[in-house]
């Protein structure tokens, strides 16, 4: 529309396609810088929560204005570059990394199926290789450091992403069966609004492609538990090491904002995208609306994987994805190609099969509610209180208790005063 | 929950997919729930830990005060110590110093109601609380409670000497110390009037005046 308009008053079609590509890029840094400034707030909230603390509460209301300050503080720093490094590629790093995961943005969908920058019919194939790009940074900026720690990390990030980008593939491929496209519209088009068309409940191979898929993007965007390229106990910081003000800034950005990307493309391909209910379906930003609830929901469990679960160790982890996830990735393909075979014909089936799916997860669901209230409880009672860790001492005799509550407080408030 | 499953290997390896998923569930359950748990630390400088009612009164989170088993800064009631050195003794690192003299013979009660015997008075009682580790091994002994940790966690001194907390002032120490002379004058006394009073009387010791 906007290209139409523009050569309709005489600018050439490149240049208006030019112009019109530089302000969508424009929007998507923007969105990009903003997002992964926020979402680092949110992060440690998140983990401040988990962890019973209280998280940043000093910058702004309530700590909300924390990431700017953050950024000020990154740039104000001095640039260092280590004696001995490799100044052309230690300077490209962090750049490349960035631009790898903008360029990701280049093919997300933004609510509805054909909102997207760019809607490649090879969409999941740019995506998966692009943000293979991410890993090259790492690894130039480990390499190009001059450091051993900054090496280690980045010659793990490359064997990461070669270990894990199989499963992710062949996790992405049951959707990919279920749509018969690569593009990202298609993918989200073969959908319907309600969890029993989504393609996660398709069938149970489509589910185990999407919890495989979710588990390889995790490693893939070097999130822990996965996150052995800075593994703070062996690597100092990894590839990050020898880093410091505007590039470090870079490269914190783009693994902020590798988790829009993880989020937004569970929800579009495994979560139905943006699509509503028929009721819903004229009201303005309602798509748009429900697709990024689903996408902070997914980037909400990124978090929660990384505070609840702890680092692999390097053999560990590539266990986990030659033993495990290619296992399961192959069973996935194989069981929904047979899946496919079986129920071609059969819409009944298929929709018998796909509502039981929700049905199956619905009830895990519940149980999980339960286990969260249980431990909720658990918590919630002291265990560690005075009384039980005096009580024995007293009553042996071994100890005399300084003074009783009361007269402790008052004493306290007597000092202040 | 078995995280090392012994058997063949096919059975290691479905035992270890199943390990990781169960445990996993468990995990992220338990996470959750702590998301709604309140939060157990304090803002330090605005809220007081070492007050309890004050700090109930403002503060939204899940703290319930400072523990009283807290090992704080060392601190010494001189009305009930009898000055008996096993704290003295107690310390690993050698950071209490104390010299007493004789006194005044007086019966009382401890803290955990015990009665005590004070017979010695401190001339000097200095606790180094820069080389204190707060290990609570002088609290345990002794018999009075007379030595106990209170709650006080912050404690800036400019300089080493003044990490030195002396209980027994100069006064109350000369004090002491004169107290002490004139009690041995009087025990010389008393054993010389003793003394001259067997070889008066050597079958009929009368022990009352002694006391008096």
């Amino acid at each position: 529309m906007l290209i139409e308009s523009m050569t309709s008053l005489g600018v050439p079609e490149l240049v208006a396609q030019l112009i019109y590509a530089g302000l969508v890029a424009f929007m998507c840094i923007n969105f990009v810088a903003v997002y992964a400034g926020l979402i680092s707030v949110v992060e440690r909230r998140v983990a401040a929560k988990m962890q019973s603390r209280v998280g940043p509460n000093r910058v702004g209301p309530n700590g909300w204005l924390q990431w700017l300050a953050d950024g000020v503080k990154l740039i104000l720093k001095e640039d260092l570059i280590p004696a001995g490094a490799d100044r052309l590629l230690f300077k490209a790093a962090p750049m490349i990394m960035a631009v790898g995961v903008a360029a990701s943005f280049a093919v997300l969908p933004w609510g509805p199926a054909h909102a997207i920058a760019a809607d490649l019919n090879v969409g999941i194939l740019y995506l998966i290789s692009i943000s293979a790009l991410v890993v090259i940074g790492i690894l130039m900026a480990g390499w190009a450091s001059n450091n051993k720690w900054s090496l280690l990390g980045g010659m793990r990030a490359a064997a990461q992403i070669v270990t894990y980008e199989v499963p992710v593939a062949m996790g992405l491929l049951p959707a990919i069966m279920i749509a018969g496209s690569l593009a990202v519209s298609d993918l989200v088009n073969a959908q319907g609004w309600a969890p029993w068309d989504w393609v996660a409940f398709d069938n149970p191979f489509a589910m185990l492609g999407f919890l495989l898929f979710l588990t390889g993007s995790v490693a893939e965007s070097n999130r822990t538990p996965f996150d052995l390229t800075e593994a703070e106990s062996e690597l100092v910081a990894g590839y990050s090491t020898e880093y410091s003000g505007f590039r470090f800034a870079m490269f914190t950005l783009g693994e902020f904002a590798n988790t829009w990307v993880v989020g937004a493309i569970s929800a579009a391909i495994f979560l139905g995208g943006g699509l509503v209910p028929p009721i819903l379906a004229n009201v303005p930003g309602a798509a748009v609306g429900v697709f990024i609830l689903k996408t902070l929901f997914m980037v909400f469990v990124l978090m929660w994987f990384r505070w609840t679960l702890p680092r692999f160790r390097i053999d560990q982890m590539m266990d986990f994805s030659w033993k495990y996830m290619l296992p399961l990735a192959l069973l996935a393909f194989f069981g929904q190609s047979i899946y496919f075979l079986a129920t071609w014909d059969s819409l009944v089936a298929q929709s018998v099969v796909s509502h039981l799916m929700v049905l199956i997860f619905l009830g895990v669901f519940f149980v999980f509610i339960n286990r969260v209230l249980i431990n909720y409880r658990h918590q919630a009672t002291v265990v560690n209180s005075y009384k039980t860790e005096t009580d024995y001492l007293v009553k042996t005799g071994k100890i005399v208790l300084a003074a009783p509550k009361e007269a402790a407080a008052d004493s306290s408030e007597q000092e202040e005063g | 929950m078995n995280m090392t499953p012994k058997g063949s290997p096919v059975k290691v390896y479905f035992n270890n997919v199943l390990n990781g998923i169960s445990s996993m569930f468990e995990g992220m359950s338990i996470t959750l729930a702590s998301m709604f748990t309140r939060a157990q630390t304090v803002q330090y400088p605005e809220v007081d830990p070492r007050s309890v009612a004050s700090q109930r009164q403002n503060y939204k989170g899940n703290f319930r005060g400072m523990p009283e088993n807290y090992r704080g800064l060392l601190d010494v009631e001189m009305d009930i110590c009898t000055a008996c050195l096993i704290c003295m003794r107690a310390c690993p690192i050698d950071c209490i110093v104390i010299t007493n003299v004789k006194c005044d013979k007086r019966v009382f009660n401890g803290r955990s109601g015990k009665k005590a015997v004070q017979t010695r008075a401190a001339t000097r009682f200095d606790i180094d609380l820069g080389k204190c580790m707060f290990c609570g091994l002088c609290t345990l002994p002794c018999p009075t409670g007379a030595i106990f940790h209170t709650n006080e966690f912050a404690w800036n001194k400019e300089d080493l000497d003044s990490l030195v907390k002396r209980f027994v002032d100069p006064e109350t120490g000369a004090a002491a110390q004169k107290r002490a002379e004139e009690i041995a004058q009087e025990e010389i006394a008393a054993k010389a009037a003793k003394a001259a009073a067997k070889e008066a009387e050597p079958s009929s010791g009368d022990s009352s005046s002694e006391e008096s």
